[in-house]
């Protein structure tokens, strides 16, 4: 998708930097063109087409550092800005610690930009008409009246979308990167109204890299189900209680444990997790793997921003925390080994021996089922957090029926170790593979 | 400071008559109304960290949206160049939206101008743009640093981020009405790391007004500490409350995230022209207590919502969603007002270029009261009184809400107690209006780096006096 003519031109812009008294460089081309087309209440609602271009500019000159970008890609225009750039860096103190990363750390097997396996051919047959196709077949407007029960079907949405992203890294070292993926999206949001004119809506959504692989047809009635079980919530009294938190959801509670593992929180002392490096903090059943060479599968990247190569790499294993992000500056700071800037692509690892939520209530028995998070955040220093969430109570492994405002607080790191089950029922819509998760001991208010 | 129309036209290389055919493309296929949205934004960013101002940046990003509107229904798609070619090509893929479609009734872009007469650019010039230099901003952010670690002992680590954007845009539309504008934004954020008796804490304070690099002053330096150390005894004491149902007083200023969650969204046109919003077709019914007003307003002078004009050319105005208790409007942009045959009310707002315009708040804030702050606190038996925030949600259709507070106080006996921190409120939206039982005379709005994140972001601020909530779900242990 990146036309030779830009790879010339980031390129040149490269050398011209070089030349222009840069001491090393490195240049991110991205590009991605996306197509969405709406419908809503089964007619169509907007249509837009985004093509986007944009280059970034990472310039190392007189021991400073700084990150530029631009999308005007001609070359008068480029030129003039890397003049701009080098001269706001004189408004920089000197970082001797800033520098690309060593060339043997950096991906050298991502040549082409198809080696993740997430480009899809068939996105170049995509026009106007099959798009509307799709996104059409995806809605249930027109049998609504066949699906009301107890309810009125009020507003549905989708919104139905391709895309193509195409990203190249090179650097003054030599490193040369490049990153393909298609993808192709459906989501759904149905709003339903109960008798007494109470609305609740649902949503629901899929996105695959392969369109062959999308389920279109599932997403407005999964939507439209799951708004019409909000019907009738209840508030319940609060106290201990386990939570399931069903896939999908999951990640709320996933992405502050990585968040905190971050050098840049690291380095802050803005981390509940600074010191962890290699102790057991959670139990043995908590493991997380980064994998981010899953061929195929969503999120999959061979390298991360400053071109350095990914790997299947544990981050906690058995309740030792294994691996904090670190990139090369920031390892450089804290005088440790760099490894990647970021978790690509994390996966929870299965425990307590049940496959899916269904098998997860049975095995709890009763608590609270999490559908959704409703706000709330968590202390980065300390990692207390409090969220609202909604869902259902279940007693006996069944759904008895939907709860409203309630809210959990607690730590997370107590959080972690109160962790019972982890299925393996992870969508692979999602980049990260977190499956449905359950919790004992959870302090509930409601 | 907004430059001359020649100097618009220059910076994107077009003229009026390229403008006219653009939209005429626009509309070729049948459309009602067609819109053209340039913009260039230049944006610089510093981060001091350790000591040093060692990182940094310069942005910029550039093109024109072309919107296509047909009824209720819209095209867009946008260009990065200003290539009459690449633009015609993007009017043409948003014309397709009105491709056979039956036909409808036209826009009237006059309807605004009725309301708001005058010349193409509003008289009001909210944000002067004194000075766009970058010399001091390094020793300001070092000043700050400096000034933290100096008063407060237990410092840690301190990071300053400052910004500065600068926003060069340029309008028509089908109804031949051409706007131009340059919009500022000056911004410093700071995180600062404390520590005691081994416990970690952070507190973090943000200003951003509409104005050029002369908002980093020494009075801010000063007010920057300041605000960085407040209350950080407390925040160590501190403990969750016993979760539960309680009254809930919210201190003046930030606390107008309430505001802005519970209600301000739900106001939003865009919700109830699809039968969304939990407060659909309640317009001119009573939906809280007498003598309680709210505001979206974006013509406050330097503040980070307002606006000359919103992004869809429609004139920046004050517009009152309650008054004395009664719904009287919704928020509007242009596809919304023309679906309820009312006004625009200048809330059509967008993200950049890229994104279509959508009803957005600004400043959103409620009318000082006539309690004495204090005696709110007072006639509270048991509850919390909350001061500082961090994020917030709404669920539309059900009018729940939640905010997270990072501190406040127990109250006891009508007292303020033990302090308190890191707990979700949650709540109902039209049963938390109804259960105001007092507004103090006290408001303050509040002028942190507020940023709504509906579907695209935008920047927004907040405001409300100490408000008495009968009863709230609040988290706690």
């Amino acid at each position: 998708m990146i036309t030779p003519e830009e790879i010339r031109l980031a390129e040149e812009t490269l050398a011209f930097a070089l030349a222009s008294g840069a001491d090393s460089v490195r240049i991110t081309l991205n590009k991605s063109l996306q197509d969405l087309v709406a419908m809503r209440d089964g007619a169509l609602d907007k249509v837009t087409h985004s093509l986007d271009r944009s280059l970034q500019l990472t310039l190392f000159a007189d021991g400073r550092f700084g990150s530029f970008s631009i999308n005007r890609l001609e070359k008068k225009a480029l030129e003039e800005f890397t003049l701009d750039a080098l001269a706001t860096l004189r408004l920089l103190a000197p970082d001797p610690l800033r520098s690309l990363p060593a060339p043997e750390r950096t991906a050298k097997d991502a040549v082409t930009g198809l080696e993740a396996g997430l480009f899809d051919p068939a996105y170049a047959d995509m026009d106007a008409s099959a798009r509307l196709d799709l996104a059409r077949r995806s809605t249930i407007w027109a049998r609504k009246a066949s699906l009301e029960d107890g309810f009125t079907i009020i507003s549905e949405e989708e919104e139905y979308s391709d895309s193509i992203s195409d990203s190249l890294l090179i650097d003054s070292n030599g490193t040369r990167c490049r990153h393909t993926d298609t993808s192709f999206e459906i989501s759904c949001e149905v709003t339903v109204q109960d008798p007494s004119g109470a609305r609740f809506s649902g949503f629901w959504w899929d996105s695959r890299p392969f369109l062959k692989d999308l389920a279109l047809e599932d997403c407005a009635l999964t939507a439209a189900r799951r708004a019409a079980a909000a019907i009738g919530p209840v508030r319940c009294d609060g106290g201990l209680m386990s939570i399931v938190v069903e896939t999908g959801t999951a990640a709320k509670l996933v992405a502050p444990i990585l968040n905190a593992l971050g050098g840049f929180a690291i380095q802050q002392k803005n981390s509940f997790l600074d010191g962890s490096l290699g102790k057991k903090i959670f139990g043995d059943n908590v493991t997380i793997f980064d994998k981010p060479r899953s061929i195929g599968r969503n999120g999959s990247k061979f390298f991360d921003s400053e071109g350095v190569a990914t790997a299947e790499t544990p981050v906690i294993e058995n309740g030792v925390v294994k691996e904090y992000f670190l990139s090369t500056w920031i390892a450089a700071k804290l005088g440790m080994s760099p490894t990647i800037e970021d978790c690509t692509r994390a996966c929870v690892a299965p425990t307590g021996g049940c496959r899916d939520c269904d098998e997860i209530l049975r095995s709890v028995g009763e608590g609270i089922l999490v559908t959704g998070f409703n706000g709330g955040n968590y202390n980065s220093s300390t990692g207390e957090y409090s969220y609202g969430i909604e869902g259902f109570l279940f007693k006996d492994g069944r759904k008895v029926h939907p709860v409203r405002e309630m809210l959990i607080t607690g730590d997370l790191v107590t959080l972690w170790n109160n962790l019972t089950h982890a299925g393996s029922d992870a969508r692979p819509c999602s980049t990260k593979s977190i499956p449905t998760l359950a919790f004992r001991n959870v302090n509930i208010s409601g | 400071m907004i430059k001359t129309k020649a100097a618009y036209l220059n910076l994107f290389g077009v003229t009026e008559e390229i403008l006219e055919r653009l939209v005429a493309e626009g509309i070729s296929r049948g459309g009602d109304y067609s819109d053209l949205f340039f913009e260039n934004t230049s944006f610089i960013n510093l981060l001091l960290r350790d000591g040093e101002v060692a990182s940094g940046g310069r942005h910029v990003d550039y093109g024109v949206g072309i919107r296509v509107l047909k009824g209720d229904k819209t095209g867009y798609a946008y260009s990065e160049t200003t290539e009459l070619s690449d633009m015609l090509s993007a009017a043409r893929a948003a014309s397709a939206i009105a491709e056979g479609s039956a036909s409808s009734f036209p826009y009237e872009g006059c309807r605004a101008r009725k309301y708001f007469p005058g010349e193409p650019n509003p008289a009001a010039d909210r944000y002067p743009l004194l000075s766009e230099s970058t010399e001091g901003l390094v020793r300001f952010m070092k000043a700050i640093e400096k000034g933290i670690f100096a008063c407060e002992q237990r410092t840690v680590k301190v990071m300053v981020s400052l910004s500065f954007e600068k926003d060069d845009v340029l309008l028509y539309n089908s109804c031949r009405e051409l706007k131009y504008d340059t919009r500022p934004m000056a911004t410093v954020a700071i995180t600062a790391i404390f520590a005691q008796d081994g416990k970690m804490e952070n507190n973090t304070f943000s200003r951003s007004r509409r104005m050029g690099t002369e908002m980093f002053s020494d009075a801010l330096i000063e007010e920057a500490i300041a605000g960085t150390v407040r209350g950080l005894d407390e925040r160590f004491d501190a403990k969750r409350p016993k979760g539960g149902k309680m009254s809930v007083v919210m201190g003046a200023g930030a606390s107008g995230i309430l505001l802005h969650e519970a209600m301000g969204h739900a106001f939003e046109a865009d919700f109830a022209r699809k039968g969304q919003s939990i407060f659909t077709g309640r317009l001119g019914q009573k939906v809280c207590p007498s003598g309680i007003t709210i505001v979206d307003d974006g013509t406050l002078k330097g503040n980070r919502g307002s606006l000359n004009f919103d992004d869809e050319g429609v004139p920046g105005q004050r517009t009152c969603m309650v008054e004395d208790g009664v719904l009287t409007s919704f928020l509007h942009d242009r596809i919304s007002a023309r679906h309820f045959g009312v006004a625009p009310t200048g809330n059509g707002r967008r993200e950049s270029f890229r994104h279509i315009p959508i009803p957005r708040m600004r400043s959103t804030y409620m009318e000082s009261g006539d309690a004495d702050p204090k005696s709110l606190v007072a006639e509270v038996k048991k509850g919390i009184f909350v001061d500082t925030f961090s994020n917030g949600q709404v669920k539309i259709g059900e009018g729940d809400f939640t905010f997270y507070v990072k501190s406040g106080f127990l109250i006891e006996d009508g007292r303020l107690t033990a302090p308190i921190k890191d707990v979700n409120i949650i709540g109902n939206g039209p049963e938390t209006l109804s259960e105001i039982v007092g507004v103090g005379n006290d408001l303050i709005i509040d002028e942190g780096a507020w940023t709504c994140g509906k579907e695209q972001l935008a920047p927004v601020t907040c405001g409300i006096p100490t408000v008495l909530i009968k009863s709230l779900t609040v988290g706690g242990e």
